[in-house]
């Protein structure tokens, strides 16, 4: 609220708490309204088309990505045009008017949203902090039970240190190779050819990428001949081949390079389109003032792009929180590799204890309250 | 509009059944060697039509062709269709469908103990004494068949859920008869003889034995196997199932000792081809394939009756490999115990083709149907061995008919947590250099913290 | 662009040696797939893809016919055929023995314990000759070690291509991925302009908001959300996977989406709120047609996602043959226990080549996207 009256906006004379509520209300009715007559509306066009066209899926599929934008739409204006009838701006109580329907237009917009997301993610999390006080089976109070355990937990431990080395390392990787990469390729011929090449990892599944892996880190026993590019190069110099992911603590690493390989095209594309959003005149502007190269890359270019870089990171670091597809079909958490979305997808799906995984997840969203705390900051920033 | 869609969807989904039904493998009455009595008999006592039941296991491609061979038949007996649908991600489904309530009507359980736990949370329905008494009666070794699907149920009272069809053998060592030939040795009846040959062969400048451990997500479940088989010839079946059920404590001195015997194989560098730190990472689909190489890189690979399907295309069995009994010590005055494992029907959700579909199972046909194209086996004494599709199947029959002690995989009847994890990541630490005690007691200590 | 490396050519050079550095490192591991799919099954276990090209040194193992099918000849029985079977290669040595693999050399003869003998020629063809008749139908083991041409084979993606069933996996994945991938843009870009541009209280806690549900662990809401629709009554269907993703991919869109409309000149929408637009018309007529290269670019992330996903396509979607997405197609394809390289390698590659077209389709709009976004100022 105190951010509210700093901004130079037409909401004079704000609304009370009351005043608030009403607004919602208002909101919710028109919201609700829209909602409802623009998915009646579209699954009557549905029904009606449905009969008519041919009984095909893609046919099908197709109609619905229609009929669903058409309805988006359709809520969209339709919902807008009924806060402009309730609320006209003209006539004695423009102002007024105005204010009001300004008041509720940001929650039609965000309505849609709004109700997806808590049905979608709000409600699933709610039901998982319910969990967490319950026993395996979800009907048994336990207290803090789960939570003491968890303290004391040496796999949770291994899991939290390794999720750490992981948050510190692929993020940052990530980001750093897709800025030279997005750097770099802006300025040859054939940069979009070697961005789609770079990119090309971000299109291969989790279970194709451990595949490919399989025949980097594939280890033979000395003497016979290696199909493993690593054990391969290795032995090539004279060394040793080793089963690389069954390295305590290097195995971590191992499974890292999967995710920046397959991350870094992601930061790529987002950052080279922020790269080419810099105005020219800046960057001349350097040049006439004889800047080398690397100056105006690290003096002006990435300044400029600090808010993107900013969001392909926290992006980065959200995913890095969340992986699990990787460790489980390398290593699933063995050789000390383990992470907390693995860890929680064992207690979940082996351990049968719905409770304990709903604790471990928990812990998985509170690491990042910080990067929420930041994006807060970062928001109010904008808006000034 | 939408009705009469319907109708010709309904329709066309009825006239896809009936296709499906006429499709039997073996034509009804033809082939003697099959009790076609007991479907006839089925047939006439069951009338079923219209109705569908959905049947959810982990069988993909083959094996998924092989079930839905046997269904047909159900099929044809009751005119219900039974729609049956695979995934390789199984455990995880199950406990999803079952919890979100779009269970299918009857699921094929690989491992006992994710029925156990589902049915501790009343997920599963009792499918009632009766049917427990015929396998009692009607499966060799029947007590522990129906011992293996009773489980405590939501309110801890002790109830039959699990219907036993499909068994696998895991005591069996492969081998290739010609090397042996080759090399002058011959298959050992005894552990002593085993152990014996293996010296002999590194004496003779070869490697006697290819393990593998490596399964992706699963690494380590091969290890375990190796455990539970010497569990049982090194102790009475009793202490396997105190063992198996946490009365005795996982770093007790008889469990160590039985992980240990498996170390005098996997921890032998000159025993392991590869060496030591090859057991670990070599994947267990590859491992067999050193049988086959030229010259071969090891003589004997020990692996469940499943594994032939990993061996190099164009293999023939009885004649490119064999198998033999995993010996036992003639020392030991324990028998000719027998390592097992199978899948286990149970109901959960409840409907009226789903109890048919159980009751058809207690047909000699619905098993001869199976075991006369590939890789079951049965302990159903009235189903004919005859219909065995081939020696190595019968063999395998035999074997398992002929056990003094035959237990089920203990990992596959531990909790999940224990028995697909922590007893895993256990065999992998061990191979790696930690001793048997240490590892007892970390999966103990895991053991404790489920308790 | 040019401009600025442009008289500096070992600068130039210098760039382009990195991204040929960059690409040959990112592309190196696909690579090794690609032409591992491509190769012969027993090649591919034995050698790495990168000696496809060369000749390789095999042992192998060839069985002479059943000796029941031996022909007299000069007053032996003799058997005939060849140790390659058709594949071609040139043996260097044999043996009759597994101790003893390459004991001969080739056209030397082995001789058998019954007074059999075995020539192999170095093309292959082998004669096995018994003084008398023999029987049995297990035919002699003959070891040869050969060098053998480089064998490529489509027979991999054949497997895989024209397996029962891919086609309608197919369009199932399409029906999942269209709608899945193009709703949630709209509803996003809608709330994403809300929180960029319009003051309402409590914005910055529902941005945080957002944030936070970017990282729900997926896992944790299967079951919440499939009960719930099982208890709505959509089941297992399509409607309820096109929802699912869409609320799935919702917080990532709005987050990206906002952040990039943020960024968009303060200036043209005040100018336009001057003249008397609306939000909503702003909306439309100024901020879409600038996010283009944003929506783009979330629209390939959400298609990727779509399309590659595995686990929320098995919990919503049921496993039978009329709504198999190809992910769990190809799942299939590698059996109950998956261990066929070959069939995974070629899979792989099938699976990845859509999403690469869409790509490759997409980044002419990305690139004319983002030109058309540089207007804006610092």
């Amino acid at each position: 609220m105190a951010m509210s009256s700093t901004i130079p906006t037409p909401t004079t004379g704000s609304p009370g708490p009351g005043g608030f509520l009403v607004t919602l209300a208002i909101a919710l009715i028109i919201m609700l309204a829209g909602i409802v007559v623009s998915v009646v509306c579209a699954v009557a066009v549905f029904a009606a088309l449905n009969a008519v066209l041919p009984d095909i899926k893609l046919v099908q599929a197709v109609l619905v990505m229609l009929l669903g934008v058409a309805a988006c739409f359709g809520y969209f204006w339709g919902s807008n045009r009924i806060l402009d009838t309730i609320y006209p701006a003209r006539g004695v109580h423009i102002a007024d008017n105005i204010n009001k329907a300004n008041g509720i237009r940001p929650w039609l917009f965000l309505g849609p949203a709004v109700v997806i997301l808590g049905i979608y993610l709000v409600y699933p999390v709610v039901n998982s902090i319910f969990l967490s006080f319950h026993g395996p089976d979800g009907r048994q109070w336990v207290g803090g039970a789960n939570y003491a355990w968890l303290a004391t937990d040496a796999a949770f431990r291994e899991s939290m240190f390794n999720n750490i080395l992981w948050l510190l390392v692929v993020p940052a990787a990530a980001t750093f190779f897709g800025l030279i990469a997005a750097a770099l390729t802006d300025r040859i011929g054939w940069g979009n050819l070697a961005k789609s090449l770079i990119f090309m990892p971000m299109a291969i599944s989790f279970v194709g990428a451990s595949v490919i892996w399989k025949f980097i880190y594939d280890y033979r026993a000395e003497g016979t001949e290696q199909i493993g590019l690593l054990n391969a190069i290795v032995t090539f110099f004279g060394g040793e081949p080793q089963a690389w992911i069954t390295l305590p603590l290097w195995n971590s690493f191992f499974l890292m390079v999967i995710l920046i390989w397959i991350q870094t095209g992601f930061a790529m594309v987002i950052l080279s389109a922020a790269l080419r959003g810099i105005p020219e005149e800046t960057i001349e502007a350097a040049i006439i003032d004889g800047a080398s190269p690397f100056q105006i890359f690290y003096k002006i270019k990435v300044p400029q792009i600090w808010a993107t870089i900013a969001v392909v990171w926290t992006t980065i670091t959200i995913l890095v929180l969340k992986v699990f597809d990787i460790v489980l079909a390398m290593t699933n958490g063995q050789w000390g590799s383990q992470v907390l979305a693995n860890y929680m997808f064992d207690w979940m799906f082996r351990g049968l204890d719905f409770g304990r995984a709903s604790t471990i997840a928990l812990v998985i969203m509170a690491m990042v309250t910080p990067i929420m705390i930041w994006n807060i900051r970062e928001a109010r920033k904008d808006m000034k | 509009m939408k009705t009469s869609m319907l109708v010709g969807a309904v329709a066309l989904a009825l006239s896809c059944s009936a296709a499906y039904a006429a499709d039997l493998k073996f034509a009804p009455g033809e082939d003697a060697r099959f009790n076609w009595k007991s479907f006839e008999d089925f047939k006439a006592a069951h009338d079923l039509s219209g109705q569908e039941m959905s049947l959810f296991g982990p069988w993909l491609s083959a094996d998924k062709d092989l079930i839905e061979s046997v269904t047909a038949y159900f099929e044809e007996a009751t005119g219900a269709k039974v729609n049956y649908s695979g995934s390789d991600s199984f455990e995880q489904q199950i406990v999803i469908d079952t919890q979100a309530g779009s269970a299918p009507n009857v699921a094929v359980f690989p491992q006992p103990g994710l029925a156990a736990d589902l049915a501790s949370k009343g997920l599963l329905v009792p499918l009632g004494s009766e049917t427990a008494d015929w396998m009692k009666e009607h499966y060799a070794a029947g007590q522990s068949w129906v011992d293996l699907g009773t489980y405590k149920g939501q309110d801890g009272a002790e109830n039959f859920y699990g219907f036993s069809y499909k068994a696998d053998l895991k005591s069996l060592v492969w081998y290739v008869p010609e090397n042996f030939e080759d090399a002058g040795y011959e298959v050992p009846q005894t552990m002593e003889e085993l152990k014996a040959l293996s010296d002999q062969i590194v004496a003779d400048g070869a490697t006697p034995w290819c393990i593998g451990l490596g399964s992706g997500g699963a690494t380590g479940w091969p290890a375990t196997d190796w455990v539970e088989d010497l569990m049982l010839r090194t102790q009475a079946p009793e202490v396997y199932d105190q063992w198996v059920r946490n009365e005795i404590p996982f770093d007790d001195d008889r469990v160590a000792e039985a992980i240990d015997a498996f170390g005098a194989f996997a921890r032998n560098d000159d025993y392991v081809d590869g060496g030591t730190s090859a057991v670990a990472s070599t994947d267990f689909r590859d491992s067999p394939k050193g049988l086959f190489a030229s010259p071969p890189k090891c003589y004997m690979h020990r692996q469940a009756s499943f594994i032939p399907s990993f061996f190099p295309e164009g293999t023939e069995l009885g004649r490119d490999a064999d198998f033999f009994y995993f010996p036992a010590y003639a020392e030991k005055d324990l028998g000719t115990p027998v390592l097992g494992a199978g899948t286990i029907f149970a109901i959960t959700k409840d409907s009226d083709v789903a109890r048919a579909f159980i009751d058809f199972l207690k047909t000699p046909i619905a098993h001869e149907i199976w075991m006369a194209q590939a890789g079951f086996l049965t302990p159903f004494k009235d189903a004919n061995p005859e219909t065995y599709a081939n020696d190595a199947l019968r063999k395998q029959g035999e074997i398992l008919t002929s056990a003094t002690t035959f237990r089920f995989d203990g990992s596959d009847l531990m909790p999940g947590k224990i028995g697909a994890g922590a007893f895993w990541t256990g065999m992998i630490d061990y191979v790696g250099g930690k001793s048997a005690k240490e590892v007892g007691a970390d999966v103990q200590k895991e053991w404790d913290a489920i308790k | 662009m040019s401009t600025v490396v442009g008289n500096r050519p070992a600068l130039t050079w210098a760039v382009h040696l990195a991204v040929l550095f960059l690409v040959a490192l990112w592309t190196l591991p696909t690579l090794g797939i690609l032409v591992s799919s491509l190769r012969d099954k027993d090649q591919l276990a034995v050698s790495g893809w990168w000696t496809a090209l060369t000749a390789s040194e095999r042992n192998i193992v060839a069985r002479a016919a059943p000796p029941d099918e031996a022909e007299e000849e000069d007053g032996r029985w003799v058997l005939k055929g060849n140790v390659f079977e058709g594949s071609g290669g040139k043996a260097a040595a044999f043996g009759v023995s597994s101790r003893e693999p390459s004991a001969f050399a080739v056209d030397e003869t082995a001789e058998l314990r019954d007074g059999a003998t075995v020539t192999v020629a170095a093309n292959g063809d082998y004669v096995v000759a018994y003084p008398q008749k023999p029987e049995g139908n297990r035919g002699q083991r003959i070891f040869v070690s050969s060098v053998e041409p480089p064998r490529f084979t489509t027979e991999n993606y054949e497997n895989v291509l024209f397996s029962e069933g891919l086609g309608k996996s197919f369009i199932n994945t399409m029906t999942v991925t269209i709608p899945a991938t193009v709703i949630p843009i709209l509803i996003a870009a809608y709330a994403a302009y809300a929180l960029a541009w319009m003051e309402f209280p409590g914005r910055a806690l529902l941005l945080a908001t957002i944030v936070g549900l970017l990282v729900v662990p997926l896992q944790m809401s299967l079951i919440p959300l499939l009960r719930l629709y099982n208890e709505v009554g959509i089941g297992k269907s399509f409607i309820g996977i096109w929802l699912a993703h869409t609320g799935f991919g919702l917080p990532l869109a709005i987050y990206l989406l906002r952040n990039y409309m943020a960024g968009l000149p303060r200036e043209i929408i005040e100018s336009a709120k001057v003249d008397g637009a609306s939000d909503f018309e702003i909306f439309r007529k100024i901020i879409l047609p600038l996010s283009f290269p944003a929506l783009a670019s979330f629209a390939i992330f959400q298609f990727l996602w779509t399309w590659n996903d595995l686990l929320v396509a098995t919990v919503f979607l049921g496993n039978n043959e009329e709504q198999l997405v190809l992910t769990g197609r190809l799942r299939e394809l590698l059996g109950s226990r998956g261990g066929n390289w070959e069939i995974l390698t070629a899979s792989a590659f099938v699976a990845i080549i859509v999403p690469i077209l869409v790509f490759f389709a997409m980044q002419r709009y990305l690139v004319r996207g983002l030109l058309a976004g540089s207007v804006k100022g610092g």
